[in-house]
C-alpha cells in the first residue's frame, strides 16, 4: 500500500520534470540560430538512439552492433508509409515502432540462443547488410534513397519559423516522451529481470526467469526506439538512404553509449552531445590546422577513436562510474 | 556448367582470402578472448607498407614481405602496449562485457585516421605479381587467372606451415596452452603473456598477406579493407571461433556461398547474403560448425 | 532512494548542458550573408575521398587556383573570393550534412559546381536551397532533371544533360555504328537512368544491359559486367557512369582480352585519371568519348593555354587534366557571374544576372550557354572524340563537329556556333 503510493509520487515526479526539460528546450529553440536547432534535432534523434544501446546492451548484456539496422528498418517503414499511403506524420513514426519491433523480435528470437561475440557478428552482419537490400529493390530508392517530407510547419508559426525548428519540436517531444517511457521500463521490474540476466544468466534461469523470452522482450524494445530514432534522422535530412544507416553509424552509436556510460540512461542526453559535437570540434581543429583535405577527412576520426580509446580505458561504465567512485571515496 | 566451375573457383579463392583474416580472428580469440576487430585495420596498415616497398621495388612479394613483418610488428606492439593497459583497467561494471570489443572498433578507427592522414585518402594500386587475365580453353575464358591460382596456393602454404607450428613445435603448444589453460601454462614454465604477444604477431603477419593477396589488381584505401573485416569476422563465427580448422572451412563456406549469391541472385544481396549464410549455420550450431558439443567456453 | 536522487542529479546536469550551450552560440541575424567588403565566400561540396572521388576531387582545388589568380589581380570590384570545399564522399546524406554546413555555419553567399545527382536531390530538397533563396551556379552533374526552372528556380546547371548525351550518341551510333550489337552499362540511378530514357526515346536497341549500384563498382563487379557482355556478343559498350568504375570496367576488359567498341560517357572518361587507375593506354586507344570541351593537351586553344598557366602558379603539383580545365573554367564562369551581379552584390542579383547575361559568358566549351528568365540550362552540346595512343582526345574525323539539343524531343543538329574569346589574360572585365 505504502509502496503503491509512493511509486505514484515518483511517477508524478518524473513527469513533472520531464515537462520542465520540454518546456527548456523549448525556449532555447526560440533564442538559438538555426544551425544549432539542427543540431538539437540530431542530438534529440541520437538520445533515442543510445536509449535502444542502453536497454538491450548496459541493461539485458547483449551486445549488439546491428543498431543502425534497426535504424534502418524504422526509417524507410515511416517513408514508405508516408509516401505510398499519404498517412499523418505521426502514424508514419508509429508504423515506424511497430514494423522495427516485429524486426527486433525475430532478430532476438534467433539470436536468443547466441551470446558474447556469436551474437556481435550476426548483428554486425546485419548491420552491412541489412541497408544494402536498398540498393536490389528500385520501390526502396537505391543508393540514393527516398524522400522523406514531413511537411512545413503550420502557417500560423509565422514566417520566422524555421523547417529545422519545426524538426526541432517534433524530435524534442518525440524524445521526452520516448526517454519517459524507457526511464519507466527500465526502472520497473523487466529492467530488474534484465540485469539479472546480464549478470548471471544462469542464476536467474534458477530463479525462475525465462531468460529467452526476456532477451527477446529486450530485443524487441530496443529494436523499436531503434526504429523510432531512424526515423527521427530519416525527418531531419528528409532523407532515407542506405548510407545514411551505414556501418559508420552502428559504431558511432556504441561509442557514445560507451563514452556516456552503456547502462546509464540520463548518460544518453550526454552521449547525443558527444555525437553531434565531435564533428564539430573535429571541424574546428581542423581549420586551425590549416584546413588541408587530408585533416578535414580524417581528423574526426581520430578524435573519436583516440576519446573512446581513452574512455574504455579509463571510464568504460561511462563518467558516472568515476564521479560515484570520486565521491565514495570522500565519504570514506 | 561453366558458370558452376566459374563460381566454385572464384569462391574458392575468395575463401581463401578470408581464410586467412578469420584464423587471425581465431587465433587472438583463442589466446586473448576478444574479438580483435582492429584486425583488418592492422592488415590494412601492413598492406600500405607493402604498397610503399612493392611500388618502390616493383617487386610484389618484397612488398608482401614488408607487410607480414610490418603486421607482425604491429599486431605485437598492439598486444603489448594496447591490450595489457586495457585488461588492467577495465575488467569490472557492465562494460566488462563490451569493454574490449569497443576498445579494437577504436584502434581500428585509431589505425584508419592515421593511414588517412599519411597517404590520403586516394584510390592506390598495387600491381599483380602475375598476370590477371583469365584462363583460356578452347572458346571461353573463365575468370580464373594466375594471380587467383597463386592466391590459393599461397594460403595453402600459409595453412600448412601454420598447422606445423602449432601441432608439431615447442612454440605451437606454448601458444595452445596459454590459450586453453593460462594457468596450468604459467605453472608449465610457459611465458603466457610473451606467448600471446608472438600470437597476435601471427594473426597481424597473416592479416598483412590477406590485405597484400586481396588488394593485388584491386584499389587500395583506408576503406578498402572493411569487407575483409566483415566477412572475415563472419567466417571466423561459421566456423566456430574455437578452431583454426574451423577457421578456414567457415571463411570457404563463406567464400562459395557469398559467390554463389554473387553470380544467381544480385550484388547488392552479397551482404545480406552473409548473414543468411550466418544466422543459418548458428540456428543450427550457436557455437558454430567446428563447435563440440554444448558447453561454451565463456 | 540513492540512486534515484543520483539519477535525478543526471538528468538535471544533462538539462543545464543543453541549455548552456545551446544558448552560448545563439547568433544575431546577417546583412547580405556571404559577402563583406572585402570577401565574398562560396562553398562546394564534392567527393574528395571515397569510391567516386578519383579525378573529381581535383575540381575544388582547381576552382580555387583560379580564385587565387583572380584575387591577386584585384578581385571581384575589390573582394577576394573564398571557396569553402567540404568533403561529401559522393553520398547523399552527408552532401546534406556538409551543405547545411555551408549554408548555416560558414553562412556562404552561394554554392558553386556542387557535384553529383543524388547528392544534389537530396541537398536541394532537404537543406530547402530554392526556399532559402541560396544561388546554385553551374552544378557539377549533368540530370535532366535539375534543367526545369520552376523546381529548381535557383540552382544553373552547366553541363549539357545525360539525356542530351545520349542523344547525340544516339545520333552517332546511327550515322558511324549501325548494325553492331550494342551493350549498355550504367549507373543505376538518376545519373544513369536519364540517359537510358533518352536513349530509349531516340529509338536505339541495347542487346545488354548492365545496371550497377553506385558505389559497387571494383575490378570484381566489373568481372560479371564484362562476362555479362562478351556473353551477350556485344561489340559496342557504351559506359554511363564515374570514372573509377570506368577504370575497372577497361581494365578488367582488357585482362579479359574482350575489347569491344568503347563509347565513354564525358563524366568518366578522363585519360589521365584512367591511367592513375592503371587502364593500359593501349586499352584506351581508339575509344569514342564525348567531349565539350577541348584537350586539355591542346596548348593552340586560347583557355587551355591560360588555364595551364594559372594552374602552373597556383596549384603547382597537379596534372592539368580534364577535371582541372572544368574546375578553372567554373572559375572562370563564377568570376563573370559575380561580376555581372554589380557592386551591390546580393543573391537576387546575382540570380537575375545569370538570367540576363548569362548566356554570353566566356567558356572553354565549345557549345551555347542556354541561360535566360526561362531556362536554367548551362551548355546544349558536345563533340564526338577518340582516345588515341598516348592517351589524349582528338576529335572524330580531324575536326571537331559540334552537335546541340535538348533534354527533351528535340533534334540533334549540327552547330556552327563559335565561342566568345577568353578575356585577356583569363581576367574577365564584364559587368
Amino acid at each position: 500500500m505504502e509502496l503503491w503510493r509512493k511509486a505514484r509520487v515518483a511517477v508524478r515526479k518524473k513527469i513533472a520534470f520531464f515537462i520542465l526539460l520540454g518546456w527548456v528546450l523549448l525556449i532555447i529553440g526560440d533564442r538559438v540560430d538555426e544551425l544549432r536547432v539542427y543540431q538539437g534535432a540530431q542530438i534529440a534523434m541520437y538520445t533515442i538512439a543510445l536509449a535502444s544501446i542502453v536497454l538491450l546492451t548496459g541493461y539485458s548484456g547483449q551486445v549488439s552492433l546491428g543498431n543502425g539496422a534497426m535504424m534502418a528498418v524504422g526509417g524507410y517503414s515511416a517513408a514508405l508509409t508516408l509516401n505510398n499511403l499519404q498517412t499523418p506524420i505521426w502514424f508514419a513514426f508509429l508504423m515506424a515502432i511497430l514494423v522495427s519491433a516485429l524486426f527486433g523480435s525475430l532478430l532476438g528470437a534467433a539470436a536468443a540462443r547466441l551470446a558474447g561475440p556469436y551474437l556481435a557478428g550476426t548483428t554486425l552482419a546485419l548491420a552491412v547488410g541489412l541497408p544494402a537490400i536498398a540498393n536490389q529493390f528500385s520501390f526502396l530508392g537505391g543508393e540514393p534513397g527516398l524522400l522523406f517530407d514531413v511537411g512545413f510547419p503550420p502557417e500560423s508559426f509565422g514566417e520566422e519559423f524555421t523547417q529545422y525548428k519545426w524538426f526541432f519540436w517534433i524530435a524534442g517531444v518525440i524524445a521526452l516522451i520516448a526517454l519517459f517511457i524507457t526511464s519507466n521500463i527500465l526502472q520497473s521490474r523487466f529492467g530488474r529481470t534484465w540485469r539479472a540476466i546480464r549478470g548471471n544468466s544462469l542464476a536467474a534461469e534458477l530463479a525462475g526467469i525465462h531468460s529467452a523470452r526476456m532477451k527477446v522482450l529486450a530485443f524487441t524494445i530496443s529494436s523499436a526506439l531503434a526504429g523510432l530514432a531512424g526515423a527521427v534522422l530519416a525527418m531531419n535530412i528528409s532523407l532515407v538512404a542506405p548510407g545514411a544507416y551505414s556501418l559508420a553509424l552502428s559504431f558511432s552509436l556504441v561509442t557514445g553509449a560507451v563514452l556516456a556510460g552503456v547502462s546509464s540512461l540520463p548518460g544518453v542526453v550526454l552521449g547525443g552531445f558527444i555525437l553531434v559535437g565531435i564533428p564539430e570540434i573535429a571541424d574546428a581543429l581542423a581549420g586551425s590546422l590549416g584546413g588541408a583535405d587530408k585533416f578535414n577527412n580524417y581528423l574526426p576520426g581520430l578524435i573519436t577513436s583516440v576519446l573512446l580509446i581513452l574512455s574504455v580505458i579509463y571510464t568504460p561504465n561511462g563518467p558516472g562510474e568515476n564521479i560515484r567512485k570520486h565521491l565514495g571515496k570522500k565519504h570514506a | 556448367m561453366q558458370k558452376v566451375i566459374e563460381t566454385l573457383l572464384i569462391g574458392l579463392t575468395t575463401g581463401s582470402i578470408y581464410a586467412l583474416m578469420s584464423l587471425a580472428i581465431v587465433l587472438v580469440w583463442r589466446s586473448t578472448r576478444v574479438i580483435n576487430f582492429a584486425q583488418a585495420g592492422q592488415a590494412m596498415f601492413a598492406t600500405y607498407i607493402g604498397f610503399e616497398i612493392s611500388s618502390r621495388s616493383e617487386v610484389f612479394w618484397l612488398g608482401l614481405l614488408f607487410a607480414v613483418v610490418g603486421g607482425a610488428l604491429l599486431g605485437a606492439g598492439v598486444d603489448y602496449f594496447f591490450m595489457r593497459v586495457l585488461f588492467k583497467h577495465a575488467n569490472s561494471g557492465p562494460a566488462a562485457v563490451v569493454a574490449p570489443v569497443i576498445a579494437t572498433l577504436g584502434l581500428l578507427g585509431l589505425i584508419r585516421s592515421i593511414v588517412g592522414l599519411s597517404w590520403g585518402g586516394e584510390f592506390k594500386t598495387i600491381k599483380s605479381p602475375v598476370s590477371t587475365d583469365g584462363y583460356t580453353l578452347g572458346s571461353t575464358t573463365i575468370p580464373f587467372s594466375a594471380l587467383n591460382a597463386v592466391i590459393i596456393i599461397t594460403v595453402s602454404i600459409i595453412l600448412i606451415a601454420l598447422a606445423i607450428l602449432f601441432q608439431r613445435t615447442n612454440l605451437g603448444l606454448a601458444l595452445r596452452a596459454s590459450a586453453y589453460a593460462p594457468e596450468i601454462a604459467k605453472l608449465a614454465g610457459i611465458r603466457t603473456a610473451q606467448t600471446r604477444t608472438i600470437g597476435w604477431a601471427i594473426a597481424g603477419g597473416v592479416g598483412g598477406v590477406a590485405g597484400m593477396l586481396v588488394t593485388a589488381n584491386n584499389f587500395l584505401s583506408p576503406y578498402s579493407l572493411d569487407l575483409l573485416l566483415v566477412f572475415g569476422f563472419i567466417a571466423a563465427v561459421i566456423g566456430g571461433l574455437e578452431s583454426m580448422v574451423g577457421a578456414v572451412i567457415g571463411a570457404l563456406v563463406l567464400g562459395i556461398g557469398l559467390t554463389i549469391i554473387l553470380n544467381y541472385v544480385g550484388t547488392s544481396l552479397i551482404f545480406i547474403g552473409g548473414f543468411v549464410v550466418l544466422i543459418v549455420v548458428l540456428l543450427v550450431k550457436p557455437d558454430g560448425i567446428m563447435a563440440k558439443g554444448k558447453g561454451r567456453r565463456a | 532512494m540513492i540512486g534515484k536522487t543520483r539519477r535525478k542529479r543526471t538528468w538535471f546536469v544533462a538539462a543545464v548542458l543543453a541549455t548552456g550551450s545551446l544558448l552560448a552560440t545563439a547568433l544575431p541575424a546577417n546583412a547580405e550573408t556571404g559577402v563583406t567588403s572585402s570577401e565574398i565566400k562560396l562553398g562546394i561540396t564534392l567527393p574528395l575521398t571515397g569510391a567516386a572521388s578519383a579525378g573529381y576531387n581535383k575540381i575544388g582545388n582547381a576552382m580555387n587556383a583560379y580564385f587565387k589568380y583572380v584575387n591577386d589581380n584585384g578581385g571581384v570590384y575589390g573582394r577576394k573570393i573564398n571557396l569553402i570545399q567540404k568533403n561529401d564522399e559522393y553520398s547523399p546524406q552527408l552532401a546534406i550534412a556538409k551543405t547545411n554546413e555551408l549554408i548555416l555555419k560558414d553562412k556562404v553567399f552561394a554554392l558553386v559546381g556542387p557535384l553529383g545527382t543524388a547528392t544534389y536531390t537530396a541537398v536541394h530538397k532537404s537543406v530547402g536551397i530554392a526556399r532559402r533563396g541560396v544561388p546554385s551556379l553551374f552544378l557539377n552533374t549533368g540530370f535532366s532533371g535539375f534543367a526545369n526552372k520552376k523546381n529548381f528556380p535557383t540552382s544553373f546547371t552547366v553541363l549539357p544533360s545525360y539525356a542530351m548525351e545520349a542523344k547525340i550518341v544516339s545520333q552517332f551510333i546511327k550515322e558511324n555504328l549501325a548494325g553492331k550489337k550494342l551493350g549498355l552499362v550504367y549507373q543505376n540511378d538518376e545519373f544513369g537512368i536519364d540517359a537510358l530514357g533518352a536513349f530509349k526515346a531516340a529509338g536505339v536497341k541495347f542487346d545488354v544491359t548492365i545496371p550497377y549500384t553506385s558505389g559497387t563498382q571494383s575490378p570484381a563487379t566489373a568481372q560479371t559486367w564484362v562476362s555479362q557482355l562478351a556473353a551477350g556478343g556485344a561489340q559496342v559498350v557504351v559506359f554511363f557512369g564515374v570514372t573509377s568504375a570506368t577504370g575497372a570496367l577497361l581494365g578488367v576488359a582488357a585482362a579479359a582480352k574482350y575489347a569491344p567498341q568503347w563509347i565513354l560517357g564525358s563524366v568518366g572518361s578522363d585519360p589521365l585519371t584512367l591511367r592513375v587507375l592503371g587502364v593500359p593506354t593501349a586499352v584506351l586507344n581508339g575509344a569514342y568519348t564525348l567531349a565539350g570541351n577541348p584537350s586539355p593537351n591542346d596548348t593552340t586553344d586560347e583557355y587551355v593555354k591560360q588555364f595551364q598557366e594559372i594552374n602552373t602558379k597556383y596549384n603547382a603539383g597537379t596534372a592539368f587534366d580534364d577535371y582541372v580545365l572544368q574546375g578553372m573554367n567554373l572559375g572562370l564562369m563564377t568570376v563573370q557571374a559575380l561580376r555581372a551581379a554589380g557592386q551591390n552584390l546580393t543573391r537576387k542579383k546575382l540570380i537575375s544576372a545569370m538570367e540576363t547575361k548569362g548566356s554570353t559568358f566566356a567558356s572553354v566549351a565549345y557549345s551555347p550557354l542556354g541561360y535566360s528568365k526561362t531556362s536554367n540550362v548551362g551548355h546544349t552540346g558536345y563533340y564526338m572524340a577518340v582516345m588515341d595512343a598516348t592517351g589524349d582526345r582528338k576529335p572524330f574525323g580531324g575536326s571537331v563537329v559540334l552537335y546541340t539539343t535538348d533534354s527533351g524531343s528535340g533534334p540533334v543538329v549540327k552547330s556552327t556556333f563559335k565561342r566568345p574569346a577568353m578575356p585577356a589574360k583569363g581576367l574577365p572585365t564584364n559587368s
